[in-house]
C-alpha cells in the first residue's frame, strides 16, 4: 500500500532525520519527500509518500509521538 | 569509612561556589539541575564535559563517580525507576557518550525517565572529525524519546526545561542534552533563571470509550486481566488493585507488572508469557474477554501473536494511544489517564459480578484458582546441590521489602517467577532490552535513591562480569546493596536455548573459567561469602543480610540447571514445556519455523 504523510514540523536541528528514520524503522520505504521551510524559519511542511504493508494508523501515531511533529495525517493514496 | 553514599573524601574536599567565577553555560545548567530538584547525578569526566565539572565542584548536588559510562546510565536508570524520578547521567564526548548507549536504550524500551547530558566538541569543531568528536545526537535518535543540540548558551533555559518536561510527561523516556564545549564556557549571566516546568496535563478516557469498554466486560463469563508496566508509570497502582478485587476477575500479570497485585493475591495468576505460570498462560488463552491494562503485547508476553487468547475479544486501556491495535486489534480501545480509566469503571463492571453471567464467572474463577493451585511452583529439589528457586523464595521471605535488580538470564527469569513482589518500584529489570549488566549499577542507583532501602542485586556470571567494575562504586559509597551471584558457569539462558532447540550443539556458553569472585568482591573491599550445598543457604543468607555494608554471595548452582516452564518460540502460549515433557513434542527450531498465517485479530509486527 502507498501512503501520503503530510507533516508539520518544528524547524529544529534532526526533526527532518528523526521523521524520516522512524517512518523506515517502522516498515515503511520512502519512495519521494518534499517540503520546505516557511518563510517565518519555525514550521517545516512536508509531504512524503511511503509504501509498506502495516497499518497507516501505527505509523501516524508513532509520527504523532515524536516532539517535532506537531502535525500529521497519513492518507492512502 | 564514611557514611553511607558519600564518598571517601566528602567534607574535606567541597568548596563554597566561588563568587569569582562569573557564570557560564556550564553554571547555569548546575544551577538548573538543583532548581529542577536534582539532588543525584552520575557520571564520568572527560575532555569535552570538563567545565560542566569545573561547575559542579562544590555545587550542592551528589555526584556519583561510577567506573564506566555504562553504569552511569544504568545507574541512572535504577534510580529513576525505583522512585519515579528523573534520572540523571553525564559524560564525556566520543567514547563517553557511545558507552552510554545502551543505558540509554534500556531506558526508552522500558519507559524510563533520564535526562542525559553529553560533553561535545565546541561548535567550531564539530564536522571536522575532532578529537572525541562523535555525532550522538544522531546516534541515539532513534533510542531517544527526544535529543537537544545546544549550540548557543541562549538556548540553555528552553533546552533544560523541555528535557526534563518531556521525560516525566505521559509516558516517560530518555531526553539527551548535547553540550559543545564552547556553549558550555559562553557567557551565561543573563540568562533567566531556570523554572521548572510541571509535567503535561493526562488527557481524561473518552466517554465513549470507556462505555465500549464496559459493554464487553459485562458480557464477558470468562473475563481475565492483563496488567502491565503502565500501571505503575500512570501511578496507577491502588486504582488496579480496587479494580481487580471490585470485579473479581482473575488477574495475569507482565514481567513489568509484577507487583501490580501482591503475589499473593487470589485472584493474581502470575507471569503470562515465555516464562510464565501455568494457570496465567492457560487463563489467557481460555478467556472470553481481556482487559488489558497498560500493557503492549510483547512478544515474550504473547508467544505466538496468531494464537494468544484466540477467543477473545480485547478491552485496551493505554496512555499511549499508538499501543492500542498496534499489535493485536482492539474491540474497545480506552486512551488516557489509566487512572480515571480505572476508577470510571470499577463500580460499573463490579455491577455485573452477580448478574446474568455471575455463575460462569464464579466456575471461571474456581478454576483458575484451582489450577493455579495445582500447578503451584514445588520447592522441594532433592538433593545437596543449591536450588537456585528455592533460594529466591526464601531470600524474598527473609526480605520482604526489598528492591530487587536483575541483570538478564535464567536468574532473571526466576526472580520473576519466584521473588514475592507486592511493589512495581521494587522490582527493577531490564525488560524490554534486556540488558546484560543492567543488575549491579541499577542497584547502586535504587540505593542513592533512597539510603534506607534494603537492596538486593541478583546476578549471573555471564552478566556480572560486564559491570563488575562499579563493585568500586559500591565501596566508594559504602552503599549496602547485597549481591546474590546466581554461578552456573555458563551462560545459561543462551545454554538452555542451544540443549532445546538447537540440538546441544553448545556454542560459547561454556564459563568454567570464571573467576573467582569471592576474590575479586574482596579485591575490592567488599565482604563475600561462598554457598554451594542446599543445606548451608539458610545460614549464607542470614549472614548476607546481617552484613553491615555491601556483601556478594557467590552461589554455586548447577549448570544443567533450566528455567521451567518454558513456552518454546513461534509457539502458542498454550504449548508450555516442563523438564518432564521436553522430549515428547517436536520443537521447531527458530531458524526452521516457518511462520504461519496471520490469524486476521493479529496484526502484522
Amino acid at each position: 500500500m502507498r501512503y501520503q504523510l503530510d507533516l508539520t514540523l518544528r524547524h529544529a536541528e534532526g526533526a527532518l532525520a528523526r521523521v524520516l528514520g522512524a517512518t523506515e524503522r517502522r516498515g515503511f520505504r520512502p519512495l519521494s519527500v518534499d517540503g520546505e521551510a516557511q518563510p517565518d524559519g519555525d514550521r517545516w511542511h512536508l509531504r512524503i509518500t511511503v509504501e509498506g504493508d502495516r497499518g497507516e494508523q501505527a505509523l501516524e501515531g508513532q509520527l504523532a509521538k515524536l516532539y517535532d511533529c506537531l502535525a500529521v495525517q497519513v492518507s492512502p493514496c | 569509612m564514611s557514611a553511607p553514599g558519600r564518598p571517601p573524601h566528602a567534607g574535606v574536599d567541597v568548596h563554597a561556589p566561588s563568587a569569582a567565577r562569573a557564570r557560564n553555560g556550564a553554571r547555569w545548567l548546575v544551577d538548573a539541575l538543583v532548581a529542577e530538584g536534582v539532588d543525584t547525578l552520575f557520571g564520568y569526566p572527560g575532555g569535552a564535559i570538563m567545565p560542566f565539572y569545573d561547575a559542579l565542584h562544590g555545587a550542592p548536588l551528589r555526584h556519583v563517580l561510577v567506573r564506566h559510562e555504562q553504569g552511569a546510565a544504568f545507574a541512572a536508570n535504577g534510580y529513576a525507576r525505583a522512585s519515579g524520578r528523573v534520572g540523571v547521567c553525564v559524560a564525556t564526548s566520543g567514547p563517553g557518550a557511545s558507552n552510554l548507549v545502551t543505558g540509554i536504550a534500556d531506558a526508552m524500551l522500558d519507559s524510563v525517565p533520564l535526562v542525559v547530558i553529553t560533553g561535545q566538541v565546541a561548535t567550531t569543531l564539530m564536522g571536522t572529525d575532532a578529537f572525541q568528536e562523535l555525532d550522538v545526537f544522531g546516534m541515539t535518535m532513534p533510542m531517544v524519546k527526544h535529543s537537544f543540540l545546544a549550540r548557543r548558551a541562549e538556548d540553555l533555559p528552553r533546552i533544560v526545561g523541555e528535557a526534563f518536561r518531556i521525560a516525566r510527561s505521559g509516558r516517560p523516556g530518555p531526553v539527551l542534552i548535547d553540550l559543545p564545549k564552547d556553549v558550555q564556557v559562553a557567557a551565561a549571566g543573563h540568562l533567566p533563571a531556570h523554572a521548572r516546568s510541571p509535567a503535561d496535563a493526562v488527557p481524561r478516557p473518552p466517554d465513549a470509550s470507556l462505555h465500549e469498554a464496559l459493554a464487553l466486560i459485562s458480557q464477558a463469563q470468562r473475563p481475565v486481566v492483563y496488567g502491565g508496566g503502565g500501571i505503575v508509570l500512570a501511578d496507577a497502582v491502588a486504582d488496579f488493585r480496587t479494580f481487580v478485587d471490585a470485579t473479581q476477575m482473575p488477574t495475569v500479570l507482565t514481567l513489568k507488572g509484577l507487583g501490580a497485585l501482591p503475589s499473593e493475591h487470589p485472584l493474581n495468576l502470575g507471569m503470562l508469557g515465555m516464562h510464565g505460570s501455568r494457570a496465567a498462560n492457560t487463563a489467557v488463552q481460555e478467556c472470553d474477554v481481556l482487559v488489558v491494562v497498560g500493557a503492549r503485547f510483547d512478544d515474550r508476553a504473547t508467544g505466538k501473536l496468531a494464537e494468544f487468547a484466540p477467543q477473545a475479544h480485547v478491552v485496551h486501556m493505554d496512555f499511549d494511544a499508538s499501543e492500542i491495535g498496534k499489535l493485536r486489534h482492539a474491540d474497545a480501545g480506552v486512551r488516557g489517564d489509566l487512572r480515571r480509566t480505572l476508577a470510571a469503571l470499577t463500580l460499573p463492571c463490579a455491577a455485573h459480578l452477580h448478574a446474568r453471567h455471575g455463575a460462569a464467572r464464579r466456575q471461571w474463577r474456581a478454576a483458575c484458582r484451582q489450577r493455579a493451585d495445582a500447578h503451584a511452583a514445588r520447592y522441594d529439589a532433592p538433593g545437596d546441590a543449591v536450588h537456585a528457586p528455592t533460594l529466591l523464595r526464601r531470600l524474598s521471605a527473609l526480605a520482604p521489602a526489598a528492591i530487587v535488580a536483575c541483570d538478564v538470564g535464567q536468574h532473571q527469569m526466576w526472580v520473576a517467577q519466584h521473588w514475592r513482589f507486592d511493589d512495581p518500584r521494587k522490582h527493577l529489570t531490564s525488560g524490554a532490552l534486556g540488558a546484560m549488566g543492567f543488575g549491579l549499577p541499577a542497584a547502586i542507583g535504587a540505593q542513592l535513591q533512597d539510603p534506607r532501602a534494603q537492596v538486593i542485586c541478583v546476578s549471573g556470571d555471564g552478566s556480572f562480569l560486564m559491570n563488575v567494575q562499579e563493585l568500586a562504586t559500591l565501596r566508594r559509597y559504602d552503599l549496602p546493596v547485597k549481591i546474590v551471584l546466581l554461578d552456573n558457569q555458563a551462560l545459561g539462558m543462551v545454554r538452555q536455548w542451544q540443549e532445546l532447540f538447537f540440538e546441544r550443539r553448545y556454542s560459547e556458553i561454556d564459563l568454567s573459567d570464571n573467576p573467582d569472585f569471592v576474590a575479586i568482591a574482596r579485591a575490592f573491599g567488599i565482604e563475600a561469602l561462598h554457598v554451594e550445598r542446599a543445606a548451608d543457604v539458610d545460614h549464607a543468607l542470614d549472614a548476607l543480610l546481617a552484613a553491615r555494608g555491601p556483601a556478594l554471595l557467590h552461589v554455586a548452582i548447577d549448570t544443567a540447571a533450566n528455567v521451567w516452564p518454558l513456552v518454546p518460540p513461534n509457539h502458542s502460549n498454550a504449548q508450555m514445556l516442563d523438564a518432564d515433557d521436553v522430549a515428547s513434542l517436536p520443537l521447531a527450531t527458530p531458524e526452521s519455523a516457518t511462520p504461519p498465517p496471520e490469524k486476521p485479530h493479529a496484526l502484522p509486527a
